[in-house]
This record gives structure tokens, C-alpha cells and sequence, in this order.
């Protein structure tokens, strides 16, 4: 086990060319679970293949356990990676497959067998250690190349996307599992995804990247209730969070034609005369439009309603301006249907204020 | 009355209307080619059995008499054929190893980036472009010939300029030639199978603590198995009827040192006008081949069956 620490680590595939991961500076503690999150072509994968010596780090330093990796092989660096495919040898058996990593650092039959048995035990391949590949599921495959990775009792676990070429009911069972296993080992591991819902429920800490530059590095919760800017606050969250940017007025901010009351310790941040207003979905209190307005409710008609049982999502776009969209999340059944006129509050201190231009947190 | 009430219990496969009349449709087009086939091949062959049973020779106009199995007694007693066989197999071994090792080393270089790769690939491919008769030619003028060959230039330096090499390793001389030309073939087949091998394997390989060497024996060498094992099946069914490349060198000289069954069977047919015993020797090459090619394509079919997942 050691801490891995990304030191402002840079990778430029080509010459002049905006690099995929611009000066990433990371520090994860002995035995942590930290998930790299951020949409496709935001430098996570990269950067996880820069730690597994993959990728070469052109500028800046990778460091596992003190030791800077620039320049040194993937064998040298003591890793175990799990791949989105698997990546499994296809003509080897489940147990070779295992063992193999055992066999390439000269490690005896005897112990080899040993290990890969303890670890087929753990994940439930005892019956499958003679089969090859091919006559697997999907979800035994992932359970080799996990295999496959614990034998090793590697330093840091890598793990890109392993859960995505599985079915939901599969992910989220495995998701489970994996947290579970890496608690009990105690190995550092780093684990990348696009899936915010596996960032927020399997790591201790969540780096969120875009456009290969860190946007937060903080604990699911910290990255839900504070995020640092416009960017973390709209990817994280389902549905998303619902981001205006609007006029100020006296005493709160204008949203279409009504005016959206502003506690008067939120207002006391805003500097400019215009300001990026975040309301979380489950932040919006609704009446119903028919009973008049309230005093600083925001008027809108529903579009569509997402029944899904424990609650209710509404999309719906305001009554000024039909360019604007919201989106609620309500108790389920509310009994809320398309065309209906709604009236919205927030019921929230906790609003989150952005710059505008540049999008930082106020 | 619900509809499922009147459906007999058991689910039976619908049967396409009229399959068979349908099927004879489709296959009609195909029967001229089939007929020509026959044609071709098949009557040929018949023939051939015909005059292998006959004492025929072509200048002896009337001489042909049934002989019975005579021509096979003489083929199986001639230590010549017996020697032209060995040849056959020597050379179609020997240049389909030869080559395949050599065409696996060129689609391992091939198969890294560097400048100028498309050009050397061209460049490595154009051996096998070229007419057989022509690189034969090549190679016994240009490369081989004892007084201008360029071999021999090469190696004047080194005080060993002297050799006839055609006269001395006749069969080897021919092999060269035939793995010149064989190279690029096995190469391409092999680089093939080198670029279908998915990235995220070999970057396993090399997490698991894998070198270079361990990542080609353990994981590459695996997966080009089959396509090994095609190029190998391939080039032998081409190369075990190899002609033009003894005819244009060595003319399966001296005596019948280089010659290979093809070649033996046309010397007999047309310089020794024995018709009998040249049919015969066919018809033994013919019944060899089939037994040894239902192997070899065996061998094709399991490799396509255990495709890996």
C-alpha cells in the first residue's frame, strides 16, 4: 500500500495541441479509494493510464509511494489495473489468467496456485478456475480480471470504467462488491467513470475533471453541497442542477417577469449586476398555480412529468420565458400532470451563486 | 372465444412456402459453373487413371496396350520418384517454414510506427507481385549467376566470390527463390492478425509485470495462432506445386536433385514421352495430396471453429 500524488502531471499527445491532462495535481492517501469523474474527453482515463505507465508523463511528476514514476515501466510499478473490456487472455483458463501476474514475477507453482484458489474463493470463481474466457458472463469476466488484480496485492489498484459493459442490475451489485473489497484490503485505488452515480457512492473522495484540468477534489457530499463552480454543480446531480443566469434587482435576483427573494446573506455575495443562480431540483417548493401566486414564487407549466415511484420529476419551462427550462423534483404521485400552471420557491437557503463569467463559486 | 383456444398446444416452426422449388431457383445459376468443374477437372482426371493403365509412348505411335497395374509397380519401385518426393517435401516445408518465420519477424517490425512505414511495407510486399517466372529469373541471373550475380559480387571482398550457387545447392537455390517470394505473404497474413489484437491486452500484459519477449510468447504468439496456421496451410498448397520456379532455374537438375513431383511427372510426360508411367505417378501425387490436404484443411476448419471470445 502506498499514496499516490499526481504533481502538476501533463500529458500532450501532440506537440502545440491542448494537453489531455493539463497540470493535475492530486494527493490520495494510503489506502483511499479516489474516482475520477468527468464527460468523455475530460483527460480521466488518460490520467489513470499516466499513473499506470501507459501514457508518458511529459511534464510533472506522478509519485507512488514517494517514488517518481516518470519514466519507469508498468512492471516496475507495482499496480494492478482492471480494464473496461477485462482485457483477459483469451486463450488462457480463468486460472492462468489469474496466476498470471504471479508467473511473471517468478513466483513458485505452489504459491501461485495458492493465491489464485484464495482469490477465487473470494470472488466466487472456484467452480470456473479450468474455463476459458469466452465461456463466461459479462459479470464473471469482470470478476476475473478483479481476480486477476488482488492476487497481486499490488500497491494501487487502477480500475477504468470496469462496471460499464455490464447490466444495470449487474452494475450496481458489483458496484457494491468492489467498494466492499477494496475496504477490506485496504488497497489504494484509483477508479475512473463517467457515471456520477458510482463516483458519489464508492469513493471516499471524488476528483471531477473537464477538459483535462482538476474542477474539485473533495468528498462526494463536499462536491453535492459545495460545488466549486458552475461546471461541478450542473455534472453533478440527477437531474441536474438547474442553473440561471440572471439580472439582480433590490432584493433578490429577476427571473422572467417575477423576483426570486434572495436571503439577505446570499445577496450580500453577489458583486456584479448579473449572477448564476443554481437551485437543485429537490430545492423547489411547488403550489399549485391555480391558488395565486405567492409573493417571490416563480410561475411556470409543466412540460412532461417523470413518474418514477418514490418521486416525481417535472420539467417545465417558465411562464415569461418558454426558453428557460426547470426541472423539479416532487414527492411522487403528486398528481401533477403536462400543462399544468405550478408555482416555484425555493425552499433552500443552501442556493448556490456563480460568476457568470467565469463561473467560481460566490 | 379467445384466439389462443383455437392454437394447437405445441409451437411447430413455420415452414417457407414451396422451399424446395425456391432452392432449385437459387441454385440453377450456380450448375453451369458446377458442369464446367467437372469438365475441367474431373474428366481429366478419369482419363488419367485410363492411361495409367496403358504402356503408351508418345513417339511410338500405336504402341499403347493395357498393361494393368504395371505403371504402379514401376512407380512405387523407382528410387528416382522416391527422391523427387523427398524434394517435394523438403522444398515445401522448408520455404513455407522459412518464410512464415521470417514473414512473422518482418509484421513484428512492420507492426510499430515509425517514418516511412507505409513505403517499406510497399517495398517488403513487392516480392510477392511479381510474375513467378520473373523472380525466378531474377534470382538465377541477377543474384545467383557465378561470373555477374550479385551475390558473388557482395561477397568478392571476402575472398569467396567463386561459387556456382545453382550448381551447387540446386534445391536450396530454388527454396531461396521460393521464400523471397513467400515473405511478404506470410507477412501480411501475420500483421493481420497482429493489428486485430485488442490494445487493452497487451497493456494488461504489461501491468502484470510482462516484458517484451514474455508479452510475445505468452499473449501474441496465442492469438496468431490461427493465422499462423493459414498462412502455413496456404502457402503449402500453393508451393507443392511449385513449377515455374525449377523450370526457369534449374530445370530440376543436376540429374533430379531439385526437381519436385510437378516437375518429375511433366519431364517424364513430355521429354520422356512415357504417358503410362507419368499418368500413373499423377495419379499416386493426386491420391497423396488428398489424403494429406483433408489434414491440412482440418487444420483450417479448427482454427476458424475456435474462434476466441
Amino acid at each position: 500500500m502506498a499514496d499516490v500524488v499526481f504533481d502538476q502531471a501533463s500529458r500532450v499527445y501532440t506537440a502545440g495541441a491542448k494537453p489531455a491532462v493539463n497540470r493535475l495535481d492530486l494527493e490520495i492517501a494510503e489506502g483511499e479509494f479516489v474516482v475520477l469523474v468527468g464527460p468523455s474527453g475530460s483527460g480521466k482515463s488518460t490520467a489513470l493510464r499516466m499513473l499506470a505507465g501507459l501514457e508518458e508523463i511529459d511534464d510533472g511528476e506522478i509519485r507512488i509511494g514517494g517514488r517518481n514514476m516518470v519514466g519507469v515501466p508498468s512492471r516496475d510499478r507495482d499496480i494492478a489495473m482492471v480494464f473496461q473490456n477485462y482485457a483477459l487472455y483469451p486463450n488462457k483458463t480463468v486460472g492462468d489468467n489469474m496466476a498470471f501476474p504471479l508467473k511473471m514475477r517468478g513466483v513458485d507453482k505452489a504459491t501461485q496456485q495458492e493465491k489464485v484458489r484464495a482469490a477465487a474463493d473470494i470472488l466466487g470463481l472456484t467452480d470456473y478456475l479450468d474455463r476459458k474466457p469466452k465461456a463466461l458472463s459479462g459479470g464473471q469476466r469482470q470478476r476475473v480480471a478483479m481476480g486477476r488484480a488482488i492476487v497481486r496485492e499490488p500497491q494501487v489498484f487502477l480500475m477504468d470504467e470496469p462496471l460499464s459493459n455490464l447490466d444495470a442490475k449487474m452494475r450496481v451489485s458489483t458496484r457494491t462488491e468492489i467498494a466492499a473489497m477494496q475496504r477490506r484490503l485496504g488497497v489504494t485505488t484509483v477508479y475512473v467513470t463517467h457515471d456520477q452515480v458510482e463516483a458519489m457512492t464508492m469513493g471516499d473522495r471524488v476528483a471531477l475533471l473537464a477538459d483535462g484540468k482538476l474542477q474539485q477534489f473533495d468528498t462526494p457530499a463536499d462536491l453535492y453541497d459545495k460545488p466549486a463552480n458552475a461546471f461541478v454543480a450542473g455534472f453533478i446531480g440527477s437531474p441536474a442542477m438547474n442553473l440561471f443566469t440572471l439580472p439582480v434587482s433590490a432584493e433578490g435576483v429577476r427571473i422572467g417577469s417575477s423576483e426570486l427573494r434572495l436571503p439577505r446573506e446570499v445577496q450580500s455575495r453577489i458583486s456584479g449586476d448579473r449572477v448564476t443562480l443554481g437551485i437543485r431540483p429537490e430545492q423547489w417548493g411547488v403550489a399549485n398555480g391555480d391558488g395565486g401566486a405567492s409573493a417571490g414564487g416563480v410561475k411556470a407549466q409543466v412540460d412532461v412529468v417523470e413518474e418514477l415511484g418514490s418521486d416525481a420529476y417535472l420539467y417545465a419551462h417558465l411562464d415569461d420565458d418558454a426558453q428557460t427550462a426547470v426541472v423539479v423534483r416532487t414527492a411522487g404521485r403528486s398528481g401533477a400532470r403536462r400543462g399544468d400552471q405550478i408555482v416555484l420557491t425555493p425552499t433552500s437557503d443552501e442556493l448556490h451563486l456563480f460568476d457568470p463569467e467565469s463561473g467560481d463559486r460566490l | 372465444m379467445t384466439v389462443t383456444e383455437q392454437r394447437p398446444a405445441e409451437i411447430v416452426p413455420r415452414q417457407p412456402a414451396s422451399a424446395g422449388r425456391e432452392g432449385w431457383i437459387r441454385r440453377a445459376p450456380l450448375l453451369p459453373a458446377l458442369i464446367f468443374t467437372i469438365i475441367v477437372t474431373q474428366l481429366p482426371f478419369l482419363f488419367t487413371i485410363y492411361y495409367s493403365l496403358q504402356s503408351w509412348n508418345l513417339v511410338r505411335p500405336g504402341s499403347a496396350q493395357f498393361v494393368g497395374l504395371d505403371n504402379y509397380v514401376k512407380v512405387f519401385t523407382d528410387s528416382q520418384f522416391r527422391g523427387v518426393a523427398v524434394n517435394t517435401v523438403v522444398l515445401t516445408a522448408g520455404a513455407v517454414l522459412i518464410s512464415m518465420v521470417l514473414g512473422l519477424a518482418f509484421a513484428l517490425l512492420l507492426d510499430r510506427q515509425f517514418r516511412g512505414r507505409g513505403f517499406v511495407r510497399t517495398l517488403l510486399i513487392t516480392p510477392f507481385l511479381i510474375t513467378p517466372v520473373a523472380a525466378a529469373l531474377l534470382w538465377k541471373t541477377v543474384l545467383f549467376d557465378p561470373t555477374y550475380g550479385l551475390i558473388n559480387f557482395v561477397l568478392s571482398p571476402f575472398g569467396a566470390g567463386q561459387t556456382d550457387w545453382i550448381s551447387a545447392f540446386p534445391l536450396t537455390s530454388v527454396m531461396v527463390a521460393l521464400v523471397w517470394q513467400w515473405t511478404p505473404f506470410m507477412m501480411l497474413l501475420t500483421l493481420a492478425g497482429l493489428q486485430s489484437q485488442p490494445h487493452d491486452v497487451l497493456e494488461a500484459a504489461r501491468v502484470d509485470g510482462a516484458g517484451s519477449f514474455a508479452i510475445f510468447r505468452e499473449v501474441t504468439l496465442p492469438h496468431l495462432r490461427r493465422f499462423i496456421e493459414l498462412g502455413i496451410v496456404l502457402g503449402a498448397i500453393y508451393l507443392v506445386n511449385t513449377f515455374d520456379a525449377i523450370y526457369m532455374m534449374t530445370q530440376g537438375g543436376p540429374g533430379t536433385a531439385s526437381a519436385n513431383l510437378p516437375f518429375y511427372i511433366y519431364q517424364r510426360a513430355f521429354l520422356g514421352f512415357d504417358i503410362g508411367q507419368s499418368a500413373a505417378m499423377g495419379v499416386v501425387v493426386v491420391i497423396a495430396t488428398i489424403i494429406v490436404s483433408t489434414f491440412a484443411l482440418r487444420l483450417i476448419f479448427r482454427s476458424f471453429q475456435t474462434e476466441e471470445g
